[in-house]
């Protein structure tokens, strides 16, 4: 028999129709992964009317990193649960077209929710054509991140019960407690450098800097686009490298 | 085609963890599948079926050993091998979100096949598994044996040159065991090769062309069900509950097995009725029946399948 090698990415297309045709059978789903955002955009709205612009770019952000939460549990619960991993896997598709075509199909899914939230801060706040470029690329970056995060941790657990709690750490960690939803100038001064490095807030820090809720300095400005360029590639990098070694279960 | 669809060689593995003690799963498995041929793994729980499955099925490497799929190494070029395989995992589920169609016409389209063509083999395919009603309803919606269908569908359907199945019928009904068991006729006779393991010893006699009896990671013995019921002496089968006692007297009646509490003889319808009446004399009930694989099993590897190690 012929010898028949995989490219790389094969199946990448088709992988993420599957994936996006489930996600979009489970709709409720993709209208409750607003609730955390919608409620902490209505508290904004009561405490501190002035800040709900910075809160509404940051809950677009924070929307994008929560996809990775998405990614980690359906790439968890397609492992542990139905052992579909191991049907796709045994096969010409590319891990990495597994890996990478679940986070589009995820993306794709919650594209309208989160498009919503974008029309809805266009109409409240305004988005000026450069903000739209910052917003675009630092989302590009964070969802480069999380998916790639959140595919990396699923594959460390046997068991969803003990995936769950550290999801919740993970997200809070990242997305919530960090200056997303609020001015950077609120976060401790001596902290600001945690803040920069990590994805969420150093894309947050942009783009309220770009909308003037934030004072950078350029070197600021530089160190936080580095680190999200870097932390989304260079997860994107290992998580393909991570997916092919994984194919076998004790690797 | 002159390869060997599979060909094991001394496959070995040992699970180790940090806090547990290391566990030899395969011992040195030997085996061939030849192409186009039903070849069926028995086994108890835990014999190793899985193991050495996932391991030819390139998810899992040996300690040692080798597996050749079509003349090309499982192990050291797993992308070479996967994509003339597919693979039913045990216990697998379809997405809970998708219907059976949904399900086996995007698994098709992510191994390449044209649009066409795989709709074509869906619909081929879920008629065989009788899934044509329940074919536009979310898999979670569904029964446990139609999901397992639905896997069963998903992956005949691509008509790969190897097929993996581990416990394929799992949970199904009878009607629908003897659904599977046509459809992987019919792949065979198409020029796919098959590879199952079961622990149904009426599904290992019905399918399997060849089979291999597994313990503790070792090949016992392989044959057909045939020959394996030949070797074991006898037409019929005396199982007397409780009949321990009597295993020293009945011995020349021919073979003898203990599974439990029940004494098991296998012998000739010659003797039939003598023996019979040793088990009226002692008061013990007794059943008779043809031998099959279950005695020839139970010969071998001297306890029944469904004992737990």
């Amino acid at each position: 028999m012929a010898t028949v090698t995989r490219a790389p990415f094969r199946g990448l297309v088709a992988f993420s129709l599957t994936e996006l045709r489930v996600q979009l059978h489970e709709s409720t789903s993709i209208v409750t992964s607003m609730i955390v955002q919608v409620v902490l955009l209505v508290f904004v709205a009561i405490l501190a009317r002035d800040l709900l612009p910075v809160a509404l770019f940051g809950a677009i952000l924070f929307s994008m990193f929560a996809l990775g939460q998405r990614v980690q549990n359906e790439a968890a619960f397609v492992r542990i649960d139905h052992k579909l991993n191991e049907l796709y896997l045994a096969g010409p598709l590319a891990p990495e077209a597994y890996f990478f075509g679940m986070s589009l199909g995820v993306l794709g899914a919650y594209l309208a929710p989160i498009g919503i939230l974008v029309l809805i801060t266009y109409a409240i706040a305004g988005i000026s054509l450069t903000t739209a470029v910052v917003l675009l690329a630092t989302a590009t970056g964070v969802w480069l991140f999380a998916s790639s995060f959140g595919y990396f941790v699923s594959s460390l657990f046997r068991d969803m019960r003990t995936i769950w709690p550290y999801a919740s750490i993970f997200y809070s960690m990242f997305g919530v407690l960090p200056p997303v939803f609020y001015p950077l100038g609120y976060w401790p001064a001596p902290l600001v450098p945690v803040a920069l490095a990590l994805p969420p807030s150093a894309a947050a820090a942009l783009v309220q800097s770009t909308i003037g809720w934030a004072t950078l300095t350029p070197w600021e400005v530089a160190f936080a686009a580095t680190a999200l360029v870097l932390e989304g590639l260079g997860t994107f990098v290992f998580a393909i490298y991570w997916s092919r070694r994984t194919v076998r279960e004790d690797a | 085609m002159t390869a060997e669809a599979l060909l094991a060689r001394d496959v070995r593995k040992t699970y180790t963890a940090r806090r547990a003690p290391s566990v030899e799963a395969l011992a040195g498995v030997s085996l061939v599948v030849h192409p186009g041929e039903r070849v069926a793994l028995l086994g108890r729980n835990g014999a190793g079926k899985t193991t050495f499955l996932k391991i030819a099925s390139t998810l899992l490497a040996p300690t040692a050993g080798t597996v050749e799929v079509f003349g090309h190494d499982a192990g050291g070029h797993p992308d070479e091998v996967r994509p003339m395989i597919a693979v039913v995992p045990q216990e697998g589920k379809p997405f809970f979100h998708l219907t059976p169609r949904e399900q086996v016409y995007t698994y098709l389209r992510a191994r390449g096949f044209a649009r066409e063509e795989a709709k074509s083999r869906t619909e081929d395919s879920l008629g065989q598994m009788g899934l044509l009603e329940v074919a536009n309803r979310l898999s979670i919606t569904l029964s446990g044996g139609q999901r397992q269908r639905t896997m069963v569908a998903t992956v005949i359907a691509t008509e790969a040159p190897l097929l993996f199945l581990d416990e394929p019928t799992i949970g199904m009904d009878p009607f629908a065991r003897r659904a599977v068991w046509e459809s992987l006729r019919t792949l065979t006779r198409r020029g796919s090769t098959i590879l199952l393991t079961t622990h149904y010893l009426d599904e290992a006699e019905a399918l399997s062309q060849r089979l291999y009896i597994i313990e503790r990671g070792r090949v016992l013995v392989d044959g057909t069900a045939a020959t394996l019921k030949q070797e074991i002496g006898g037409s019929l089968r005396v199982s007397i509950p409780g009949g321990g006692r009597l295993t020293e007297t009945v011995q020349t009646f021919g073979s003898v097995l203990v599974d439990g509490g029940t004494l098991h003889v296998i012998t000739s319808p010659e003797r039939l009725p003598e023996l019979m009446a040793l088990a009226v004399r002692e008061h013990l009930s007794a059943t008779v029946g043809p031998v099959t694989l279950e005695e020839a099993f139970l010969k071998v590897v001297g306890r029944s399948i469904d004992t737990e190690e």
